[in-house]
């Protein structure tokens, strides 16, 4: 399976924030997407989810080299913030979603394993959400996001704001995910990048581009990264 | 030359987030936003615009808002008292008002985005910005004063004398309360914050409002020396007063605490509104549901937030049963006026699309829907996708009508059960009269559902990023409101109400299926 975006640009007044995204995604890779603050990767990311429309350009599925759109429950889509709704609990949160997606789910469990594959505690699954902490709204989102097998999933930023434990589980979890899925992560964290991704995508100047590893060690990798962002630097001034 | 460029400079920063701010607002309102150019802080023409507003705004302060003090607190309230002297209760009143004013309006003590951004941010010295901003706000209140003073104290039959000495009476006081709160600073370390009065702050107040408004009423004023006497005194009181606001040095102190602690609130503010629509969410562990889907989203939405739906109307339409009682109660026993109020009700249909505007849930409803319901789930794409959200809006629609029905139905049958008593009308008139009521509370409820729907105002962070959404808030309140003033026969009005209420429905739905599954998202 490929993820193809062709073509991709979004432009807010005159500020042209995604020029020319051109880039194919492969199924079963975490991709890191690196870029300095401001250089568009939530505005990419609010795109593909189409949260906001893109002024021109496409992206598709490519299986088994047919090509096919993309429907919008293909797509999961986990923000730094979790959001969940508060008036209901964890296991009212999942029954309605299971509720809701029965028929494209391929075969649903009961509610409590879910629970169990999550961790999160017998006594936590019957709170209201909005008692929540900030981790657990964080594996709730998660597990909503992943129960549906979307095909590609996105991550603004997912584990900065966890504790260590809860992001260790969550690197875990997205390594044990990535067979079928394509997973892009965006993060300001070089070494949760190389820890965790299998390519590193730059974005900047409003383009995509691979950055090779090819014959490096993981620190000239990283000087390369960080050469490649400050070179964004210097065009612009 | 010092004193005038921290002025200058205060003044200009000032007028600068002013002037944004004036920018910022016209940004918001639609049309005119498409007009505006992308680098619209950097128009120079637009900024002169701005300019004109600001200035404006400087001299309304000055002025039109002294003219409406004088007016409606004092000189409108003085006239109202006919068995006592206008003077003597125009200068009463304005003196307990003085009081408050002297600790509650400070400007010193009152910490401002202004002072924050001079002081702190931008390291002025706190000294002399305070004392030149002091001084220019005592000098605007001066002007109002005697401006005012003079206008409303001669047209009152007041002396010159005595009009000249209001001005100086609340200048002087506002000195001398500025310059002992200083005093307490320094000998205990606490800083007056006139927005946080306390429960003193506020004992007082209610107590020299009373004094104020309700001596007069009780035949009493204060004796003219006296008034004399205090005026005389708070001048005297004054000099020594700007000496001591001269002397103080501990103004960057003092206000390091207080403006940090305004600022962090500003912040605050955002969270209290989550928190609210939080504590909106009932915490009994008995609310379950059986159904399935979509309905079970809403019956658990719906009955977790009885508090302002459900709980509030009935709560409503038991009140406006009791009314509705009483009144066919009194209409029975004393029959004298029913005549009279029977033609009047034929009449005042128009009147009560204000008061179905004002029983209507459906800001409520679509504010704790957005705030604990759709701001999450929307940012999930399984919520968005097209069959979804039109069942959703369906069901939502369908209940908040239900839930609006209620005191819809009460205060229609209350009307026509008051009609009948009071000498009945003709038998489709009662018909019309249910049937328009319960068409307005239908329209209510489809108009908030629906322009919730089709313009979705907030964006993850609970702002309201749509002018339009505030601009048709605002017209339906301000259409409501002129109905207040409109006299129409039932029948006339009854079947203008149904028939517009039918198809306002009609395209609200059209429009919705057309353009909701693009509209209802989260802004950007």
């Amino acid at each position: 399976m490929e993820f193809i975006i062709s073509h991709l640009a979004k432009s807010f007044g005159s500020k042209e924030v995604l020029r020319d995204i051109d880039f194919s995604f492969e199924g079963g890779k975490i991709y890191g997407l690196l870029g300095r603050n401001g250089a568009g990767k939530t505005t990419l990311f609010n795109c593909l989810n189409r949260d906001l429309n893109a002024d021109s350009g496409s992206f598709w599925l490519a299986e088994s080299g047919q090509k096919r759109e993309i429907r919008a429950e293909e797509i999961g889509y986990v923000l730094s913030t979790p959001a969940v709704p508060e008036f209901l609990t964890g296991r009212e949160f999942l029954k309605f979603f299971l509720d809701i997606n029965e028929a494209s789910i391929s075969e649903i469990r009961p509610i409590d394993e879910y629970f169990d594959y999550m961790g999160i505690e017998p006594e936590d699954r019957d709170k209201l959400l909005k008692d929540y902490s900030h981790g657990m709204k964080n594996k709730m989102q998660m597990l909503v996001n992943i129960i549906a097998e979307p095909e590609i999933l996105l991550l603004d930023e997912p584990l900065t704001s966890l504790d260590v434990v809860v992001a260790e589980e969550m690197k875990q979890l997205l390594r044990s995910l990535k067979k079928e899925h394509v997973i892009i992560f965006s993060t300001h964290i070089m070494d949760l990048a190389l820890d965790l991704c299998d390519e590193i995508v730059l974005l900047s100047h409003g383009v995509l581009e691979r950055v090779d590893k090819t014959d490096l060690d993981q620190q000239s990798f990283k000087d390369k990264i960080i050469a490649a962002l400050r070179e964004e630097n210097r065009e612009q001034a | 030359m010092n004193r005038l460029n921290t002025l200058k400079i205060s003044f200009l920063l000032k007028n600068t987030y002013r002037v944004n701010s004036i920018l910022f607002s016209l940004k918001q309102i639609p049309l005119v936003r498409k007009a505006l150019p992308d680098r619209l802080y950097q128009s120079a023409g637009l900024k002169i615009l701005a300019n004109v507003l600001s200035g404006l705004w400087e001299a309304a302060t000055v002025f039109l808002g002294k003219f409406l003090y004088f007016l409606l607190m004092i000189a409108i309230p003085g006239s109202l008292y006919e068995t006592l002297p206008y003077e003597g209760a125009f200068l009463h009143i304005l003196f307990f008002l003085t009081v408050i004013g002297s600790y509650a309006n400070t400007y010193m003590f009152n910490p401002t985005k202004d002072k924050y951004y001079a002081m702190i941010l931008m390291r002025m010295d706190a000294k002399r910005y305070t004392l030149v901003n002091y001084a220019y706000a005592i000098v605007k209140t001066a002007v109002g004063f005697l401006v005012f003073g003079l206008y409303f104290g001669l047209r009152g039959g007041l002396s010159v004398r005595t009009c000249l000495l209001i001005p100086c009476m609340v200048i002087g006081m506002k000195l001398t309360v500025s310059a002992v709160s200083l005093l307490i600073y320094e000998k205990t370390g606490i800083a007056v914050n006139e927005n946080k009065l306390g429960k003193l702050g506020f004992s007082l107040m209610f107590v020299f409002l009373a004094a104020a408004y309700g001596l007069p009423a009780l035949g009493w004023l204060l004796p003219d020396p006296v008034f004399t006497a205090v005026g005389i005194f708070s001048v005297l009181g004054g000099i020594p007063a700007v000496i001591r606001l001269c002397r103080f040095d501990r103004y960057r102190e003092m206000y390091q605490p207080m403006l940090a602690k305004t600022m962090s609130q500003m912040d605050e503010i955002k969270h209290i509104s989550a928190d609210m629509s939080a504590r909106m969410i009932s915490e009994d562990r008995e609310i379950f549901s059986r159904k399935k889907g979509f309905e079970y989203l809403n019956e658990l939405f719906v009955r977790r937030h009885q508090k302002i739906l459900w709980r509030s109307v009935r709560r409503l339409s038991v009140v406006c049963l009791v009314l509705f009682a009483v009144l066919t109660g009194i209409f029975l026993l004393y029959p004298e006026d029913n005549a009279q109020m029977n033609q009047m009700l034929l009449e005042f249909l128009p009147y009560f699309v204000f008061i179905m505007y004002s029983v209507n849930r459906g800001t409520g409803f679509t504010k704790a829907l957005f705030m604990n319901c759709d701001r999450s789930l929307l940012t999930y794409s399984f919520y968005k996708q097209p069959r979804f959200v039109l069942k959703l809006f369906q069901i939502r629609l369908r209940e908040i009508v239900k839930i609006n029905l209620l005191p819809a139905a009460v205060i229609g049958t209350g009307l026509n059960v008051i009609l009948y008593v009071t000498g009945g009308t003709d038998p489709l008139n009662y018909g019309i009269l249910f049937v328009s009521i319960v068409s307005m509370s239908i329209f209510f409820s489809v108009h908030y559902l629906t322009i919730y729907y089709l313009l979705q105002p907030y964006n993850a962070g609970t702002e309201m990023k749509s002018g339009t959404y505030g601009i048709i808030l605002g017209l339906t309140y301000l259409v409501c409101f002129a109905m207040l003033y409109l006299r129409m026969p039932i029948m006339m009005f009854g079947l203008m109400c149904i028939a517009f209420c039918l198809l306002y429905s009609a395209a609200a739905c059209i429009l919705i299926y057309r353009f909701a599954p693009k509209t209802f998202r989260l802004r950007m």
